[in-house]
């Protein structure tokens, strides 16, 4: 039967082989090129802020970065699943004794893991902070932690899209559309179009920055906003499980 | 080892395959032969567990492959009709890739991967990109996936499709030695190819088997039936085939474009008969030959033929 153990076997290799995939195509090179790029840009920023006496901290940074990922991550999920279907690759996948979700979690994983590089190569600028400051080492660190979950979390909206079409080019606007549909949902429930007290409270619950603040400004992490990215991960991995699952359907 | 049973599929209204049974033991070399859009590849796909049935059950080694997919595609090695590669992967890593999917694990994966590209006599080339294998390369390699896993179900749609003759006679070999050890069942539209290498062939035409049987039964149908082309100078095909319809011992006479073919399943030869009419009528005897009747023939016969085939049998 399939057992746990083969589900981690299937995860694995569909990780690995993805992880080896972004490696040899140059838009991860470009994407890490641009990433590097604007987290200099800000750190630059926040020096000058940390020369006027501000509290030397990681949060603009990670607060500008949040918003940045949402268009430089579906150039890196695009490709996932659309790819496969285009080239009808998929048709091995989906006939190998594997399930649809191993496959989407497998590569969600690998391009999560192509983040976190990132995100570790980005350590040189925080390490920078440590050498010459004093920095609260723990609000950094939970800052880094819910930066890391959003990237999963928009990384799984990335893979959703990229399940939704064949082509790559409609996946990153969709990846796109719907991050920033979670960035600012909130937005719309404080502009008073909406009237009802329900409407509102579910939409800033969605918000990213109702369940960033606390671990980036205050270094608190609440259960809650952990559930809150783990719930996002889930839900959008499961939707893309489940058009993947309609190519069964749609051939 | 493969058991279908009243298998159907609708693409929306249009039916693609119409309750479909058939079976393939162990061993066994099936062929899966009709013309484009038969539904050969919507069986497969389904036999694979990539699509469900509309209705109807097919099994693998016992496996349902709707109801207990998994275990059914661990069994199954196949190769789509385009070859599915991911070109930036290397030979061996795809191949690896493949076999890791179906559960092979190492280090009996990594020797496996070598020895079945030694097989498919790619071992040379196992660290090339994909992307710079020639047609016949990559569908050697795309056997290689097929087998890495040692299936007991092999299928393969269209293997040998624009294929160079040699790399053809090259895939067919190679079908034929994995046809020793397990099931194998193989599409195509191309006769030679079923008729050298199965043991069995299904006809399928639009959604439903039209014939089943060896080639060699398939074949002496036929026996004691000759065709013979005749072309004739000076003369409309239509006003030849008036003139010898009456002679003894012909069937049939079908003016063609270029001349008459006439079919005869009498002992006596009418070669004699029908040159004796052309001189007689003064016309000029270009050419008289004897057409050989082949798979070829039975297969167009039930594929295009079914309109005749209905009108006879309501005469019958």
């Amino acid at each position: 039967m399939h057992s746990v153990g083969r589900s981690f076997h299937n995860l694995w290799t569909v990780f690995r082989v993805e992880f080896t995939l972004f490696f040899v195509s140059p838009i991860v090179y470009f994407v890490g090129g641009v990433w590097l790029l604007f987290f200099g840009v800000f750190f630059l920023i926040s020096l000058a802020a940390f020369n006027q006496g501000y509290e030397p901290t990681m949060a603009y940074m990670l607060n500008t970065m949040a918003f940045l990922v949402m268009f430089i991550v579906p150039a890196l999920t695009m490709r996932l699943v659309a790819e496969e279907v285009r080239q009808g690759t998929h048709e091995l996948l989906l006939t190998a004794p594997v399930r649809d979700w191993e496959v989407i979690v497998g590569k969600w994983l690998a391009v999560w893991g192509v983040m976190t590089v990132f995100i570790l190569v980005s350590f040189v600028y925080p390490l920078f902070l440590i050498l010459r400051g004093n920095p609260d080492l723990g609000l950094m660190a939970s800052g880094y932690l819910v930066f890391w979950l959003w990237n999963g979390a928009v990384l799984a909206v990335g893979v959703l899209a990229s399940s939704l079409t064949q082509y790559q080019l409609v996946a990153f606007i969709v990846g796109e559309g719907i991050s920033l549909l979670l960035f600012l949902a909130n937005a719309l429930s404080s502009s008073s179009l909406i009237k009802s007290e329900l409407v509102n409270n579910v939409l800033s619950a969605l918000t990213l920055s109702s369940h960033q603040t606390s671990m980036l400004d205050r270094g608190l992490i609440d259960p809650v906003d952990i559930t809150y990215f783990v719930g996002l991960m889930a839900v959008f991995l499961f939707l893309a499980t489940q058009m993947l699952g309609t190519r069964r359907w749609r051939a | 080892m493969i058991q279908v049973e009243g298998l159907t599929k609708y693409y929306g209204p249009f039916k693609a395959i119409d309750s479909l049974s058939f079976h393939a033991d162990a061993g066994e070399i099936v062929g899966f032969l009709g013309p484009n859009g038969a539904g050969k590849t919507t069986t497969m796909r389904i036999l694979t567990g990539y699509m469900p049935p509309s209705e109807g059950r097919a099994t693998i080694a016992g496996f349902d492959v709707f109801e207990q997919s998994l275990q059914a595609r661990e069994r199954i090695g196949y190769l789509p009709e385009t070859v599915p590669l991911y070109k930036e992967l290397t030979v061996w890593q795809y191949v690896d890739y493949m076999a890791a999917l179906r559960g092979m694990r190492n280090p009996n994966r990594a020797e496996r991967v070598d020895e079945v590209l030694d097989r498919v006599e790619m071992l040379d080339r196992a660290d090339s990109m994909i992307s710079s294998l020639s047609k016949g390369m990559r569908q050697r390699v795309g056997l290689a996936q097929a087998i890495v896993h040692r299936p007991d179900v092999l299928i393969l749609d269209e293997p040998t499709i624009g294929l160079d003759p040699r790399q053809v006679r090259e895939v067919r070999e190679l079908v034929r030695e994995v046809g020793q050890e397990r099931t194998v069942l193989l599409s195509t539209h191309i006769l030679s190819e079923v008729s050298q290498l199965c043991s069995r062939i299904l006809i399928i035409n639009k959604g439903q088997i039209v014939a089943e049987d060896s080639p060699a039964t398939l074949a002496s149908r036929l026996q004691g039936t000759t065709r013979l082309s005749v072309r004739v100078g000076k003369a409309t095909p239509k006003e030849v085939a008036k003139a010898i319809r009456g002679i003894e011992g012909i069937d049939e006479v079908i003016p063609t474009d270029e001349g008459v073919e006439v079919i005869s399943s009498s002992q006596a030869d009418p070669r004699s008969a029908i040159s004796a009419t052309i001189v007689q009528k003064s016309w000029e005897l270009l050419e008289i030959h004897s057409v050989d009747m082949s798979l070829e023939d039975i297969f167009l016969q039930l594929t295009t033929d079914e309109t005749m085939d209905e009108e006879e049998d309501q005469d019958a």
